[in-house]
């Protein structure tokens, strides 16, 4: 099975050097992509250095668009299946056979590397907000998805078609949940991830506010019209 | 029967400065004519109110208006409206060709 790791970077020059040795290193069955989404900073300097596979967008648009060009990428060079690994290194490689396995056992469309399948939840604002996404997901899906706001999720290949064609299909809880509505199947696996280890969180408080009311408006209303 | 002399003057002042704004923009290459159409129907039609208001009191009588001025007011706020959200779409698509440029360019450096 060939499988792809899509690591999309935006400004990552202290982190894309460690993540992409760990991930040849632990998964080596694993090939990858590095989507540089017009990085201001080394990244791109970095990845050419080092000789690694870089798709480089010349200008910088945004996560959907970006993990989009990895999924076209995908389909072009024939992959099985295509999965998200974040570039700040919170990703832990050694989970991606787990996830391609599980995918392979029980035929899941989507495989979410989950924080909570076994273990629980800590009580926190951001977990909060978690919570409340999978409970309305379940609501108009009837799927339980333990954590749906992890970026760590395996596609199989009818689902890299999709993200590869559509537009406006992000990485995110609300596209998850429109493809479950339209009958893909979705499987979780048990993982552990780290805290990130350079650059600043992309959700800042702010931030974290928009995305939640953006995710829930478009579980709750918009995703009817698609 | 005659309309505000203020409202009526503030027509004709804003009709033609957004006239003028419009041929700058054409003659610097910055607005295509199709483009312009909108602006220039927008400030013609202001033009007709301020020489016939007479049109304004008849169509706002005939909407039950308290004041023709109120009822150009509405009618401009609801053209602005239809165009800012013509424009929100326009910019919508706009952005989906520029990701699609943008990841074409990536991706055939890789073919």
């Amino acid at each position: 099975m060939k499988t792809l790791a899509i690591i999309p970077a935006y400004n990552e020059e202290e982190s894309i050097v460690a993540t992409v040795e760990e991930l040849k290193a632990v998964a080596s069955a694993v090939d990858y992509v590095v989507v540089n989404d017009g990085s201001r900073d080394a990244t791109l300097a970095r990845c050419r250095e080092k000789g690694y596979n870089v798709l480089n967008l010349p200008v910088n648009v945004g996560l959907t668009a970006g993990f989009q060009a990895g999924m076209k990428y995908a389909l072009e060079h024939g992959y099985d299946y295509a999965v998200q690994f974040d570039a700040d290194g919170q990703h832990r490689p050694e989970y991606l056979e787990a996830l391609v396995a599980e995918a392979e056992k029980s035929g899941a469309d989507i495989v979410i590397g989950s924080r909570f399948v076994t273990e629980k939840k800590p009580v926190s604002a951001r977990m909060t907000g978690s919570a409340l996404i999978s409970g309305i997901v379940k609501a108009t899906t009837g799927k339980k998805i333990n954590d749906p706001t992890s970026g760590m999720r395996l596609y199989n290949r009818s689902m890299i078609k999709r993200y590869a064609y559509e537009s406006d299909f992000g990485p995110e809880p609300d596209t998850v949940a429109y493809l479950v509505r339209q009958g893909a199947k979705v499987s979780e696996v048990q993982v552990s991830m780290r805290d990130r280890e350079a650059g600043e969180s992309y959700l800042s408080f702010s931030k974290s506010i928009s995305y939640m009311a953006r995710t829930c408006l478009s579980i709750l209303f918009l995703q009817w019209f698609r | 029967m005659s309309m505000n002399v203020a409202l009526r003057l503030f027509l004709l002042v804003g009709a033609f400065a957004v006239f003028a704004m419009v041929i700058r923009k054409i003659r610097k290459s910055e607005m295509q004519s199709g483009d312009s159409v909108f602006w220039l129907v927008f400030a013609g039609s202001f033009v007709v109110l301020a020489i016939f208001p007479q049109v304004a009191f008849a169509l706002s009588d005939l909407l039950g208006f308290a004041s023709p001025s109120n009822f150009i007011f509405i009618c401009a706020i609801a053209l602005l409206l239809i165009k800012l959200f013509t424009l929100s779409a326009e910019v919508a698509r706009l952005r989906q060709k520029l990701v699609a440029l943008t990841q074409e360019i990536a991706l055939r450096e890789k073919r």
